[in-house]
């Protein structure tokens, strides 16, 4: 019907472009216009008795009539570009991981994508084009026919092949790739920016894909996401993402090596396919804990292996250091301490003005430490993990100091927690100052805003899901705990939150309720705010058994501490076979280093210890890069050391859970989406193996390659003279309806 | 109901009544003394009273022991307090008594005259919750074996498993801003008056105490000493100057420990 009406199938009028082939000049169809429509407008008006409705309709109906006639004169035309035939190519790459072998029905994948292969929309883009074969898992290469198939690939890496046979292209006139494959990335290569690479290579990328869309019977664990650090007996949340095709309850099960850690109990919706939930669980024994979480099978499930993921966390033997900085003795200061006093794995380092002249020092390493009150240089402040500031006007800092605390979130990537006070926060002059520009709120600059007044401590919804406030596992008991608290004894009021700061805890006045913990990420630290100095009611408000002051102060202290980076860093990923090292390397003062040598000892869970030098970043000073051969699955551990010359730096080491050829089990569901937005991104299409017949008209209309253009004319399309001949009818009609024929 | 038994009855009813008036009339008495005349401006710090009642709910003197000194101790105290150290602290004292509902938010008790002070089982009870959440008392003001004995009586009560000690001089407590290495006994006037420095058979100062598991003081306990005096002497033309100095000295070290530990 389209065909019949427009001339040409729809996709040339898709990738054709159009323009008017007559040699007029543009103001003659325009003059035209104009004067047709003045004549026009004078015949109706010599008849105006018809009253104006009437003239207004008949006068669009024939203003109509003469812009159609006139655009039909101006030789409306499409210009199209197809590929020559003959003289293109087209890449075919076939998908060989081994998640192609997956048997759905009666037929494994790798059947179903040679079926597409073999079909009559192949046999058509064959005689036109020479069709360049390849085979990809992790990386691509050439391969005559399809009849024999390498071994499959432990990894499927899309975009970095699909880059690897652009590239190639370049050189040869391709029109367009065309990918058979289940969209199973799980190289980690196909981020934005690679999509945007491939798109700027101007080739349509059009994708079949194989594999059902759905697994009802199957749960798979995603994704795991917990932190690569934590300190012992800290309560840590893994986020944890379920991937189903139905309702239902999943337990998930979390293990330490084979210690039995925690479960729960996720529900999965009906509405959805990918849910979310998070476990709570704490780490006591210091080291590279290797964690195991684990989905119980549905009945009838047949891949397990996709229903486990392992990850390992870090949990250091020596203490965290917090440097506390209080300008005058106050009970929130004696109650903080107290609390964090039993925690070993954070150290509370602390200097209090205790008269005009004087400091009081507590848990310091010597006794000259601090000894002369707020560090003055930058490796001496460095060497915490975080700082707190309390009742503290900003003017005894020195500029150089302010500075220097902002250095400290910024580029050493501490954490920095102010707190209330009458002399704290914006009633200390902090608004206007270069730490103000940090923290997670505006602050007034006009004074009053510390207030003794009582305040109820109000959870947030964001804060309901921090672990460093979870009072509880329950969250209904989570929930009474913190509304059962004692009231706080002030609070200091903010200006508005920066963009992007989250309040974890409000505190209610009366009806209103206003930020009192919040935070935000500042460069490589994060910034916060205690609008309050008077938790300490907690602790004196509740019976001696009662630990929730105590518990609040230490997840809190961990949490300021538990990202802060060292001065030597060392990480690492698996890319297939591989293992990706990155380590950075900083001075005392955190500033990256260059002239250093890195070298580590990599050492797989079984096998020999392989000694690898990092090698320099080109574009990142002050960090180091190597890949070392991983061919077996297990625990990866690597240590570091840094080095100038014969003189050693610095250690550091670290490990991983390296899993070679697990990511495939993974692929058990098509990944349409992913194959639907790499055809998008380049102007291609996504196909199913049952409905290829359009795929080689659609190919036919691509840029690339050689290409030759043709143009159309639209004037004779049968629709512009069904069109004009209604508008004629029409007025026709009216006339007679009116009787003013 | 015989005669006999009627007049049983209506006794035990007066008894009741004439205790519960007598208990309405000491509260009304600190309530007086906490919320009476004068700016009540919150600050961190407030130099708080224990108002105790002596054995058998009966007071000592006029107005009771444990206003011993008051106004003038806390007013001076306060004013050194002010001068010497960064503590936001009011201008006046207050009063708290154990069962008052405040008692939880002034972490620091201030008892005079503990030699007549008497805590019943539910206040020592009390008084033990307000220690171990966190609370810090100082006791002074109280002489000899026998009100010693008077005083140990109700500690006793309040923990009856952790010892009185004396304080070593390395404590926390003695170095916190002042290195009090001097252990002179600070004398009442009355005993100042009299040429001496002790009062009754308490010859020897003590400077005692009870600590907490983390090896913290929960108590201090100024034994044959009457720093008291001293703070309310400040201005006394006759009372030894050296004396109301070093007195500051420990009450401050007192208040800075408290805030620090």
């Amino acid at each position: 019907m389209f065909e019949w009406l427009f001339k040409y199938p729809r996709d040339e009028f898709t990738h054709g472009e159009f323009v008017f082939a007559s040699t007029w000049p543009q103001w003659v169809p325009v003059a035209a216009f104009v004067v047709g429509a003045a004549a026009i407008a004078f015949f109706l008006l010599r008849r105006r008795q018809m009253g104006a409705l009437k003239l207004a309709a008949i006068g669009a109906l024939q203003l109509a009539m003469l812009a159609l006639a006139l655009f039909i004169l101006w030789e409306p035309s499409l210009v199209v570009r197809s590929l020559k035939t003959g003289e293109n190519a087209i890449a075919v790459m076939l998908d060989t991981s081994e998640s192609m072998g997956f048997t759905e029905g009666e037929q494994t994948r790798m059947q179903q994508a040679q079926g597409a292969l073999g079909s009559e929309a192949f046999g058509r883009l064959g005689k036109d084009y020479a069709l360049r074969r390849f085979v990809f898992a992790r990386d691509a290469s050439a391969t005559e026919d399809y009849s024999t198939l390498p071994a499959p690939g432990a990894e499927t890496a899309l975009a970095g092949s699909l880059l690897q046979v652009l590239r190639q292209a370049r050189t040869s006139a391709v029109g367009a790739v065309v990918i058979v494959s289940d969209g199973g990335e799980n190289a980690g290569t196909l981020d934005q920016e690679q999509l945007a690479e491939i798109a700027s290579l101007g080739v349509p990328v059009h994708t079949i894909g194989v594999g059902r869309e759905r697994a009802p019977e199957d749960l798979e664990l995603q994704e795991v996401l917990a932190p690569e650090r934590t300190l012992p007996g800290t309560t840590l949340s893994a986020r944890v993402t379920v991937r189903h095709d139905g309702p239902g309850v999943a337990r998930l099960k979390v293990y330490d090596g084979d210690k039995f850690l925690a479960s729960r109990e996720v529900t999965l919706p009906a509405d959805g396919t990918v849910t979310t939930a998070f476990v709570d669980f704490g780490l006591q024994e210091p080291g590279f804990r290797d964690l195991n979480f684990s989905l119980d099978g549905k009945e009838g499930e047949a891949e397990l292996r996709n229903n486990t993921r392992a990850t390992v966390v870090e949990v250091p033997q020596a203490p965290s250091r917090i440097l506390y900085v209080e300008g005058e003795p106050r009970w929130e200061y004696k109650f903080m301490r107290r609390a964090l006093d039993d925690d070993t794995s954070v150290r509370l380092v602390s200097l209090l003005r205790v008269s005009p002249n004087g400091f009081y020092r507590q848990g310091i390493d010597d006794p000259k430490q601090l000894q002369e009150g707020f560090p003055t240089d930058a490796k001496d402040l460095f060497k915490y993990d975080a700082l707190m500031i309390g009742n503290v006007q900003a003017a005894w800092f020195t500029p150089a100091q302010q500075q220097m605390i902002a250095d400290f979130v910024s580029e050493r990537g501490g954490s920095l927690m102010m707190l209330a006070g009458s002399s704290g926060l914006g009633d200390g002059g902090w608004g206007n100052t270069l730490v103000g520009e940090l923290l997670p709120a505006q602050l007034s600059a006009e004074g009053g805003s510390f207030h003794r007044e009582r305040g109820a401590v109000v959870v947030t919804a964001r804060g309901s899901r921090s672990p460093m406030l979870r009072l509880s596992d329950d969250d209904a008991e989570n929930a009474r705990l913190w509304s059962s608290l004692p009231e706080v004894a002030d609070y200091q009021t903010l200006g508005a939150l920066k963009p992007a700061a989250n309040s974890l805890l409000n505190v209610k006045i009366g009806d209103r309720q206003q930020p009192l913990l919040v935070t935000q990420l500042y460069g490589r630290g994060r910034s916060w705010i205690l609008a309050t100095g008077g938790t300490w009611r907690w602790q004196m408000g509740l019976p001696v058994a009662d630990q929730r002051h105590e518990a609040f102060w230490r997840q809190l202290a961990r949490g300021l501490v538990a990202d802060a980076p060292g001065r030597f860093e060392l990480t690492a990923r698996s890319r297939g076979d591989t293992v990706l090292l990155r380590a950075e390397f900083r001075d005392e003062a955190f500033k990256p280093q260059q002239g250093v040598t890195v070298t580590a000892v990599a050492t797989p869970q079984s096998g020999e210890p392989l000694t690898v030098d990092l090698r320099p970043s080109a574009d990142q000073p002050g960090v180091f890069e190597a890949e070392v051969p991983a061919a077996e699955s297990g625990l990866f551990s690597v240590e570091a050391l840094a080095r100038r010359g014969d003189q050693t730096l610095a250690t550091t080491r670290m490990a991983m859970r390296h899993e070679s050829g697990r990511a495939e089990y993974f692929t058990v569901r098509q990944n349409r989406s992913l194959l639907e937005q790499l055809a998008q991104a380049t102007g291609g299409r996504y196909w199913t193996v049952d409905q290829l017949d359009g795929l080689p008209e659609a190919i036919r209309y691509s840029a690339a390659g050689v290409t030759s253009q043709e143009i159309r004319a639209l004037w004779n399309m049968p629709a512009l003279f069904l069109l004009l001949m209604l508008l004629k009818a029409g007025e026709w009609l009216l006339r007679r309806r009116w009787s003013v024929v | 109901m015989s005669t006999r038994r009627g007049i049983r009855v209506l006794g035990m009813l007066a008894g009741v009544a004439a205790v519960g008036l007598c208990a309405v009339s000491w509260s009304q008495q600190a309530q007086e003394f906490l919320y009476g005349s004068g700016a009540k401006r919150p600050s961190e710090f407030h130099f708080t009273r224990l108002a105790y009642q002596g054995r058998n709910g009966v007071a000592r003197g006029r107005r009771g022991s444990w206003l011993t000194d008051w106004p003038e101790a806390e007013e001076h105290l306060l004013g050194g307090v002010h001068r010497l150290t960064r503590i936001d602290a009011g201008e006046q004292g207050r009063a708290v008594s154990l069962m008052d509902e405040e008692l939880f938010d002034y972490p620091w008790l201030y008892a005079v005259e503990v030699g007549y002070w008497y805590l019943d089982d539910t206040e020592a009870a009390r008084m033990r919750d307000y220690l171990l959440r966190g609370g810090f008392l100082i006791v002074d003001d109280f002489h000899g074996s026998r009100e010693w004995a008077s005083f140990v009586d109700s500690m006793q009560r309040v923990f009856p498993d952790r010892p009185i000690v004396e304080i070593p001089q390395a404590d926390p407590v003695m170095h916190v801003l002042y290195d009090l290495n001097e252990r002179a006994q600070i004398p009442g006037l009355g005993a100042v008056l009299s040429g001496v420095t002790y009062e009754k058979d308490g010859t020897v100062p003590h400077w005692r105490g009870i600590y907490d598991d983390q090896g913290r003081l929960m108590v201090v306990i100024d034994f044959n000493m009457d720093m008291g005096d001293a703070w309310e002497h400040a201005d006394t033309p006759y009372y030894p100057e050296k004396y109301t100095a070093l007195a500051y000295r420990y009450a401050i070290n007192y208040i800075l420990y408290s805030m620090t530990h």
